[in-house]
This record gives C-alpha cells, sequence and structure tokens, in this order.
C-alpha cells in the first residue's frame, strides 16, 4: 500500500475530499478503486472512529547487538503498531544523531537498544523534541519466541498498561509512568491496530528495578496467560532532554555490569592470591630446618624414687637346665582316649 | 575472603595515604575491632546522585498530555489482586511490591499475574462502558503476534510436558505394584515351603508307625471340597487343586503336533526306519506293467500335460499328444 493510503484520516494532496467520502460511505471508494485498478489488496482494519493521537515510536538499536537483544526489539514492534523501525546506528554516531533520525522518521517517541561489549544491553526511552528521555539497564530478557510463553494476541491490539502504585509515590517513577503510557499506549484508531483490547503490559516495581510483562487476557474473569516479551529494567539516569541535557535523576542502586564483573574478578583473584600466599608460607615452613630436641621434658614422668642399684654383670652363661621330662610320654588327650 | 568495609575512621586515614598505612595505625585499629582477618579492601565514599525532585515535577507538568482522555491511554495503578491461594491457607497476601522476595521465582511472577488480574478486573466495567471489545468475534480473522507455526509448536511442548507426567506417573504406580506383588510372592513361596515341611513331617510320622492313617494324602482334597482339616489351609488348596485340573483340561497333543508325530514319527530309532528291508523288497504289489518303465505315455512326462507323477501313474492322454514340430511351426505363423 502506497503512503497516501494508508493514512486515510490524515492529511495529504488532495485528503480533505477523499477524508469526507469516507466518512460519509464507509469503505466503498477503496472497493471501487480496488475494481479500477484490478489488483487484490487486503482491505485494511476497519475503525469507525478518527485516529487523533498521532503517537509514533521508532524501535532501533545501535550495532553489535545479539540475537535475543534483536528478537526483543521486532517483539516490541509486533506488539506495538505505532513502531517504526529504522536502520542500526554506527556506534562511532553521537546519541543526539537519533532527534535528528526520530525527526526524519515523522516519530516523537523513541525506544533505541544501545550494546555495549557484546553482552550489556542498554535501552534509552525518549521523549524526541524536547525531552526527558531515560536510559536503563536491560536485563533477563525472554522473547516471544520462547515456548513457555503459550499466550497469543491479535498483532496490533491495544494493550492495557497496569503500573504499580508505587509508580505514584515519587517523582522519578512518576515521571517514568507517564514516559511509559505515552510510548507503549497504541493511539485509538490507529490504521494498522486492531479494535480489540486483549493483552496487558504490566510495570512492577521490585528490588529497584522496573519488570516489564505482557499477559493475554482469556477469559473476561481475568485468567490470564503470558504472551511476553519479558524483560528487566534497572533505572540508570533520567536526562532531561531527549538524549542528553542536564540530569534530573541518577539511580543510587544502580551497579554497572562492569564494576560488578570487576569485583567478581577481583574477588576471585585475591581468592587466588591468598590460598598461594598460604602455600608459600607452608612450604617455608616446611624447609625450615627443625631444632633437634636434645632433652624430652616429658622424662620426668618416669624418674622414680628407687634407690640405685649397682648394674650386675653376668659373666658366665647359665648352667643348663636338667630335662626331666619323658619324651615319649603321650599327651594327656591321647592317653585319656586309651583308657 | 571477607570484603571487610572499614569504618569510617578508617576510611579518612587511607585517603591521606592510600598504601602507606603505618603499622602502628593498622595495630590500633585492629585492637579496637575495626579491622577483621581477611583481606581488606578501602572503600570509596558513596557517590551522591542527583534527585532534582523540582526538576523532576516540573519536566513531568511539562511533559503530561491531560489532553488526551483515558481511551486513548488505557493505563491503570493498581494493587495486585487479591491471592486466593494465600487466602485459602490463611497467609497474609502481600499487597505491596515491597514485600516479595525477587529471587523467588514463584512468588515474583505470581505478583505480576495478579497486579495484570486487578487490572483487567477494574478495567473490564470501564471498557465495556467505552464499548470496547477484548474479545474478537468467532469470524474475525486476523494475524496474530505468534504465527500458527510458532503456536504449533507451543502445543507440541505443552503435550510433550503431560504425556512425560502421565508416563512417569504411570511408572510410578507400576514400581508401587511391583513392590507389593513381591510381598505377595514372598509370602506364596513361605506358605508352599510350611506345607510341605507339613507333609514330610506327616509322611515321617506314617513311616514311623505313629499313625497309620493316610489322611495327610488327601488333605488337600478335603480341604478342597470343604472345611479345612487342622494344617490345611488356604494355601494347600491352591497347591493341590493345580495339578489335578491340568490332568483334567489335558486331551493330549495339540494337532500339530499329532499331525507331525504321525508323519515323522516320535520316540524310538529314527535312522534307517525308511529304507528297504527284505519284506518291503519283496513286496511287488505296487507293480504295474503297463505304468512301468515309461510307458505310461508322454503326457506323463509334461509337466503341463497332465497331473500324472513320475511313472505316469494316471491314465495316458492321447489328446493332449504334442504336435509334431512342422506342424507346431505352423501354428505358430498361424496366430
Amino acid at each position: 500500500m502506497s503512503a497516501l493510503k494508508r493514512k486515510r484520516g490524515g492529511k495529504g494532496p488532495g485528503g480533505k475530499a477523499k477524508k469526507v467520502k469516507l466518512v460519509e460511505n464507509g469503505n466503498e471508494p477503496q472497493t471501487t478503486e480496488m475494481e479500477q485498478n484490478k489488483e487484490i489488496s487486503v482491505p485494511a482494519p476497519v475503525s469507525m472512529g478518527k485516529w487523533k493521537n498521532k503517537e509514533r515510536v521508532l524501535v532501533f538499536s545501535s550495532r553489535g547487538i545479539n540475537f535475543r537483544t534483536r528478537h526483543l526489539m521486532q517483539d516490541l514492534r509486533t506488539m506495538m503498531p505505532h513502531t517504526k523501525a529504522d536502520t542500526k546506528m554506527d556506534r562511532k554516531d553521537k546519541l543526539f544523531v537519533i532527534n535528528e533520525v526520530c525527526e526524519i522518521k515523522n516519530c516523537n517517541k523513541c525506544i533505541f537498544f544501545e550494546a555495549k561489549k557484546k553482552q550489556d544491553l542498554y535501552m534509552w526511552v525518549a521523549n524526541v523534541p524536547h525531552g526527558p528521555s531515560a536510559k536503563f539497564l536491560v536485563q533477563n530478557v525472554h522473547t516471544l519466541a520462547e515456548l513457555k510463553m503459550t499466550g497469543n494476541c491479535l498483532k496490533g491490539s491495544r494493550p492495557l498498561l497496569s503500573f504499580d502504585p508505587q509508580f505514584d509515590k515519587e517523582p522519578h517513577y512518576a515521571l517514568l509512568k507517564e514516559l511509559f503510557i505515552q510510548t507503549f499506549s497504541t493511539p485509538q484508531y490507529h490504521p494498522r491496530s486492531q479494535p480489540f483490547v486483549d493483552h496487558v503490559f504490566t510495570f512492577t516495581i521490585t528490588d529497584n528495578r522496573i519488570w516489564f510483562r505482557n499477559y493475554q487476557i482469556i477469559e473476561e474473569d481475568a485468567s490470564m496467560v503470558e504472551i511476553g516479551p519479558r524483560f528487566v529494567l534497572n533505572l540508570i539516569k533520567i536526562f532531561q532532554g531527549s538524549f542528553g541535557g542536564p540530569t534530573l535523576f541518577e539511580n543510587p542502586h544502580f551497579e554497572s555490569p562492569n564494576t560488578r564483573r570487576r569485583v567478581i574478578r577481583m574477588a576471585t583473584a585475591s581468592k587466588m592470591r591468598e590460598k598461594q600466599m598460604v602455600k608459600e608460607l607452608q612450604k617455608l615452613k616446611r624447609t625450615e630446618n627443625k631444632e633437634v630436641v636434645t632433652r624430652d621434658v616429658t622424662d620426668d614422668v618416669f624418674a622414680t624414687p628407687a634407690e640405685e642399684r649397682p648394674v650386675h654383670i653376668e659373666l658366665e652363661a647359665p648352667a643348663a637346665k636338667v630335662v626331666k621330662k619323658n619324651k615319649h610320654k603321650a599327651f594327656k588327650r591321647q592317653r585319656m582316649q586309651k583308657r | 575472603m571477607d570484603i571487610n568495609e572499614d569504618d569510617e575512621q578508617l576510611g579518612e586515614t587511607s585517603e591521606e595515604d592510600d598504601s602507606e598505612l603505618s603499622d602502628g595505625e593498622l595495630q590500633d585499629a585492629f585492637a579496637k575491632g575495626l579491622l577483621k582477618p581477611g583481606l581488606n579492601f578501602t572503600t570509596q565514599e558513596p557517590k551522591k546522585s542527583v534527585n532534582n525532585v523540582e526538576g523532576l515535577k516540573q519536566c513531568l507538568a511539562d511533559f503530561r498530555k491531560n489532553t488526551l482522555p483515558w481511551v486513548e491511554r488505557l493505563d491503570m495503578v493498581n494493587l495486585p489482586a487479591d491471592d486466593i491461594v494465600a487466602k485459602s491457607e490463611g497467609r497474609l497476601d502481600n499487597k505491596a511490591s515491597g514485600d516479595i522476595n525477587p529471587d523467588d521465582d514463584f512468588q515474583r511472577e505470581m505478583f505480576f499475574y495478579r497486579q495484570a488480574q486487578a487490572a483487567v478486573l477494574e478495567a473490564m466495567p470501564r471498557l465495556l462502558k467505552l464499548k470496547i471489545a477484548t474479545k474478537r468475534p468467532e469470524d474475525y480473522f486476523a494475524e496474530m503476534a505468534k504465527s500458527d507455526q510458532q503456536m504449533q509448536k507451543i502445543r507440541k511442548k505443552l503435550i510433550m510436558k503431560q504425556t512425560m507426567m502421565e508416563k512417569s506417573e504411570k511408572a510410578k504406580k507400576l514400581r508401587e505394584q511391583r513392590k507389593y506383588g513381591k510381598k505377595v510372592q514372598v509370602e506364596v513361596i513361605q506358605k508352599r515351603q510350611k506345607d510341605k515341611k507339613a507333609m514330610m513331617s506327616a509322611v515321617k510320622k506314617y513311616q514311623k508307625g505313629m499313625t497309620d492313617k493316610l489322611d495327610f494324602l488327601e488333605g488337600d482334597q478335603k480341604t478342597a471340597k470343604g472345611g479345612a482339616p487342622a494344617k490345611g489351609g488356604a494355601g494347600k488348596t491352591a497347591g493341590g487343586q493345580t495339578p489335578d485340573k491340568k490332568a483334567m483340561n489335558k486331551k493330549g497333543p495339540n494337532a500339530k503336533r499329532k499331525y507331525k508325530d504321525q508323519r515323522f514319527g516320535f520316540g524310538g530309532k529314527k535312522s534307517g526306519s525308511k529304507w528297504n528291508t527284505k519284506d518291503s523288497h519283496n513286496d511287488v504289489s505296487g507293480f504295474r506293467a503297463k505304468v512301468a518303465h515309461g510307458k505310461g505315455g508322454k503326457g506323463g512326462k509334461g509337466g503341463k500335460a497332465g497331473p500324472g507323477g513320475k511313472g505316469g501313474r494316471g491314465p495316458a492322454k492321447g489328446g493332449a499328444k504334442r504336435p509334431g514340430k512342422n506342424a507346431r511351426k505352423k501354428m505358430k505363423g498361424r496366430s
């Protein structure tokens, strides 16, 4: 479909007349158009209202992301019909270039995934021209492709957003809440959206992190199944501008993955070093020649208060004993038997 | 190894000359109990993190779009729904997210789930009022977030899991049964031995002439028929009945065996049984001059011509004579 057709409710050259027509007779003009062109095209989902909230989110990433991040990004794009994609950013580019990219893409929100060291994933959520923006560390990513997530929903249906009450207690969380609402909620009557609400995004604060979950509403009595994706956001900083500007908030509980790894490495290293030292000490101890103990202190125990006798030495062999025994005498047992 | 956080006092001293702490100072610290054995790190002072509350509030006020109605945003703030399981067990269900242990996977996920539940329960009436459907009609087909292939995979996995569970359950049951069966077997064997012993002792008694009754020999039959005598018992009936029954049931060998016996013989000398003897040699009753020495006609030899065996036992068939070579050629040419 061309861009013109997609913007049914929007502006465009000659859009006014067309719009009026659409509102008046619903879908008819489209069908006639189709007949004229003699090409088969799937009609866009029918929405009766007018699309007012022109929120668009640019979802893209830097280079060097791993497959899991790529999948997560793809999943976010499928879950949010009001997103747009762009090519990956070069790592050398400065972050404020993103603002221009967003402007070109006609987006006013941005979710930017930044991969570092091929293992750490950072996520920026920004309100583009004027800010604010927040930077998170993303942990524990699970994507839609996992078989444990058994739910499913319409592509492009609108989500309910559920927030923990803790979001209203602190000012930085309140700001984040507003930011999330504006980015993740799908505008009503968005042309690519479906007119149903069949899943829930939950944002919960636990352990100083924000946990994201996505559930499918199966029944109206609130039985649900998880769809995915799921991830944990660890807030790092909130900036006033988009991708820059003065820092409004800095998370005191945040520990950067680098320092974390460093501490672990240092711990193991020092453990090794200590072991080595102990070993060396033992070796040294072993090589030290031991003092020869000349006198045994415990010898006193054996000192008895008996008077000394002169040492008697036998100089002659003792006289041989006379053996009286009858050699041929039978044993007692045999004698008893004979009887 | 311990990573002990040194006290502030120590931290200050270490700032002055990092590695050159004098031994005296260290000893003093140790005496006071500030130092503990193990490796000690110098800790950095905690960084002052920025928290510009005013700025945050200002930013939020600027940023908020109050013009948007709830329908556009669909946001909820809610506590988790009641934990039915916890309630039934009499535990206190944790209402705040601060209470849950993030390392306890099940508890945590349950909390998230309940929060989503509460959101749905709260949002349902509002959505109904706004006439927004939460379920698509049956005949509404649209692309789903996950492909059919993926869902198939998931289904397969679920089924496999279920079958695995069933299998393991079955195996468990079987194991238990086997255990029980073994017990029964041991019991039976013991009983049999006991019976045998009793029988032997009875026989011995008879041999020594202590009794001249031979009841014990029929004891099993008696027990089988009616009231059990003193040493009888259930075991004996079971043991005694089986051979009788077998004998009753046996009606000789089966048909196949019978046929084989008849054909090949059984028992006795086998080799040479088919050789000719004097009598068989002299017996010429089967000789027929008409048929002997290939006089039975050519039909006998031809495989197709007739069913006659070797020697042309069947009657010579004149009509089936093979035509001559020329005639055959002609026939071939004709057809």
